[in-house]
């Protein structure tokens, strides 16, 4: 029996709590490193050509059942004045694009003259994504010299920043002449989302590996000396960073079926965990010990922001309330999963409440796994605007979707005060001030609260009885937002439901959900607009990957034995 | 130049919202674009064609003026393909209802080709139309060709007349990929160019939030 409902969109789609969100086993990172390790994908590296410079190129590829894929990656030597994060930068320490097969020569020669200019260079159809990395200069610098002296790096330093480089832009589908999604949507493995990207950057981490050895290896040697090997366990305590801009939350309004399609599988996972009516001892005993792995990283996690701070210590707050309300209730009671959820509803901050929600899944992979196989969309269906709807079904359906926004005062310039636009330069998508900056006849499409209420006056004066149709061909203006909320009436969680332009809207909110969704962790927001993770963290490399350990990375173990599967 | 069809979707719809286009209409244009792209026609060049001749005019103009007229015409005497074709597709169904919708005056009508299939797969049954001596059909996912091709580049056709049901003679499977001239690209990239702010040292110091050093 299943009474509990899903959780109401209402309550999940505020920005608030989406930007809490955390990592789950329906995350991104989590969904592939279980496929490759599940179908014995084998993983080489094919050529290493980087000289003392760190200039060069080389390749890994990754064999599955029917298809291999391999990361060309080229490496610079860039200047320091030249790095930078942002989509505008032009150069960066390292370029890569993932090759839909093995590479010849030609397609490694042809491509490096685009993929090192990344925006500038022209891409095809063998191509499925072009990344960029910049170096942790601090890290990259304290691992390389010390590797070179012949010792290991310090774990403090690994640890206080957790990456040798970050990803400043992974682009996919069809970005810079790249193969379409929708050319390899229907290989199994690609069918959950961005797997490509995903691949990509898990390869990335094993270049990045073999690049700081490579150059601290070629130090040593000019100095007449012997390099040490960095062990197992520090370079599998390093992930990838990942720097993420403004670029990213126009992604989340674009795609509103699917945004549902993630949400929806994570409420659905959710859902049938707390409808569970007991727990086993042994998904207990498992459950235990990744709320205490969890606390390592919840520990470990730094941030400088404000904002960030906060509700880290709102989370550590929640993990010693969780760890009492556990203490006293040892969850063999009726719906164990759904008592804890409903206790942390009243007693832990957001961050807490969605830590919580993530982690009673990990149990649940038999129940829960197969919602991640119902993740992407085709858009096909449900682009098309229903005409026949009567203008009553319409507005019902904007009461229901967009009561907050019909309620909010749009008149009031705090309401209103941001537009998003997109720069010329090279494209970057930008967050203004509407009453102090020249943009708003560049605004892009992105506040629909806003435009919802405004559709809702202007059908004030017609009938319940006419259709849509009508109604949109006298006022194409408003095109754009009914299809939207016809979508959402079928997608309920495909529409954020708050204010994405007020003077308080914060941009790291959404880019945290979407990131949370890919398997981030240690969110690290720069301002309210840009953000830094890391991924695949304590992580297997290709070769190291099993099924005992494709699936519980993501949690640190205090004895140092990450790569341990279930439970104890 | 071969371009993925996310390019040619993402460019035509910033070009169609540059031409003044809502962002709604904006949108179908894009798909449109793309659709036709995908089946091997020029796509790009046929809208560009498009939002040179109705650059920034009041839409209403060349809307129709009727859903329920007998012949659907726009006050200006010429009838935009894309006003048109998404009431087409708003009004699948009374298309089903009525088996035919005639319009007249209708400029470059290759661009309504696509919103017939966005029609056809509302409708689960495939969708016709024919001007000219040319005759295609669509079941939303292949499409049909028949008769005097040069028609497919009418820059205006005096009737055009869409039927549902509809039978389809042949099956054109789509593309993944498209070639666009260079012309057509910069000629859409003109538009697009308008919907981009220009560049100031203020909107790039706020805009996207940067200004900490990445060199740590």
């Amino acid at each position: 029996m299943s009474d509990i409902a899903r959780r109401d969109p209402n309550t999940v789609m505020r920005l608030a709590r989406l930007g809490s969100i955390h990592q789950s086993r329906l995350s991104f990172m989590r969904v592939l490193t279980r496929r490759l390790a599940r179908e014995g994908w084998t993983f080489e590296q094919t050529a290493f050509e980087v000289d003392d410079n760190g200039e060069g190129h080389a390749v890994y590829t990754a064999h599955g059942p029917d298809r291999a894929y391999s990361l060309i990656a080229y490496a610079h030597d860039l200047p320091a004045e030249k790095r930078s994060d942002r989509v505008i930068a032009e150069a960066w320490d390292a370029t890569f694009t993932l090759f839909d097969g093995v590479p010849t020569a030609d397609d490694i020669e042809r491509l490096s003259h685009n993929i090192p200019v990344q925006e500038a260079g022209r891409v095809s159809g063998t191509e499925l994504s072009v990344s960029r990395a910049n170096r942790s200069v601090r890290l990259w610098e304290h691992v390389v010299s010390e590797l070179a002296a012949g010792r290991q790096p310090s774990a403090e330093q690994i640890d206080a920043v957790g990456y040798l480089m970050r990803t400043t832009a992974v682009y996919g589908s069809g970005k810079l002449g790249a193969a379409d999604r929708e050319m390899i949507a229907d290989r199994p493995e690609f069918r959950a989302p961005f797997q490509v990207e995903m691949l990509s950057v898990f390869l990335t981490r094993w270049f990045v590996r073999d690049l700081v050895q490579h150059m601290a290896d070629r130090r040593a040697a000019n100095a007449g000396e012997d390099a040490a090997k960095l062990s197992d366990e520090l370079a599998r305590s390093m992930g990838i960073g990942n720097s993420t801009g403004l670029g990213m939350a126009p992604f989340l309004l674009n795609h509103p079926v699917l945004f549902n399609n993630w949400v929806a599988a994570r409420e659905n996972a959710i859902q049938t965990v707390r409808s569970l009516q007991a727990a086993g001892a042994e998904e207990v005993a498992l459950f235990l010990s990744l709320i205490e792995r969890s606390k390592i990283t919840i520990a470990g996690w730094h941030s400088e922001h404000k904002i960030q701070l906060e509700k880290l210590d709102g989370l550590r707050a929640d993990v010693e309330k969780v760890s009492d309300y556990l203490a006293k209730n040892d969850l063999s009671g009726p719906r164990p999963w759904d008592g804890l959820y409903i206790w942390a509803e009243t007693a832990l901050s957001l961050e807490g409440q969605e830590w919580i929600a993530s982690l009673i899944l990990e149990p649940y992979g038999d129940l829960v796994d197969g919602f991640a196989d119902d993740m992407a969309a085709d858009n096909t269906a449900t682009f098309r605007i229903a005409g026949a709807m009567t203008i009553g079904e319409l507005r019902a359906l904007l009461r229901d979707i967009y009561a907050w926004a019909i309620d909010t005062d749009w008149v009031a310039p705090e309401n209103k005060a941001r537009a998003w636009y997109v720069s010329e330069e090279k494209l970057e998508p930008r967050l203004g001030e509407r009453f102090e900056e020249p943009i708003e006849e560049y605004e892009q499409p992105l506040a629909p609260g806003r435009d919802a209420a405004r559709l809702f006056a202007a059908l004030e004066h017609w009938p319940d009885e006419a259709q849509v149709a009508e109604f949109v061909l006298r006022h194409p203006e408003h095109r754009h937002v009914l299809r939207r909320a016809q979508i959402v009436g079928r997608a309920p969680y495909a529409e954020i439901r708050d204010n994405t332009i007020s003077d308080q809207v914060l941009p790291i909110d959404m880019l945290r959900c979407k990131l949370a969704f890919f398997g981030a962790t240690q969110f690290d927001p720069r301002s309210d607009r840009w953000v830094r993770i890391c991924m695949y963290g304590n992580a297997p490399f290709p070769t190291e990957l099993t099924t005992e350990n494709a699936d519980f990375w993501v949690f640190p173990d205090r004895d140092g034995s990450d790569m341990k599967g279930v439970g104890a | 130049m071969s371009h993925s069809l996310n390019e040619i979707e993402a460019m035509s719809k910033r070009a169609a919202r540059g031409a003044g286009l809502s962002w709604g209409l904006a949108e179908e244009a894009a798909k449109g674009t793309r659709w036709l792209s995908s089946f091997g026609f020029s796509g790009p060049e046929l809208l560009a064609d498009l939002l040179e001749l109705n650059d920034r005019l009041p839409p209403v103009d060349f809307s129709p003026v009727s859903l329920r007229a007998d012949v659907w015409h726009a006050p200006a005497r010429r009838m935009s393909p894309l006003l048109a074709g998404a009431a087409l597709s708003d009004c699948a169904v009374r298309l089903l209802e009525r088996g035919t919708i005639t319009m007249e005056n209708v400029s470059l009508p290759m661009l309504a080709v696509p919103f017939m299939g966005g029609a056809a797969l509302r409708l689960g049954v495939p969708v016709a139309v024919e001007w000219e001596g040319v005759r295609l059909a669509t079941d939303g996912k292949q499409l049909s060709v028949q008769g005097d091709a040069t028609a497919l580049r009418s820059a205006q056709a005096d009737r055009v007349v869409f039927i549902a049901p509809a039978e389809m003679a042949g099956r054109r499977e789509p593309v993944m990929r498209a070639d666009v001239s260079d012309e057509s690209w910069e000629r859409l990239g003109v538009f697009a160019h308008r919907t981009y702010a220009p560049a100031t040292e203020e909107s790039r110091l706020r805009g996207a939030g940067a200004g900490l050093s990445d060199n740590d």
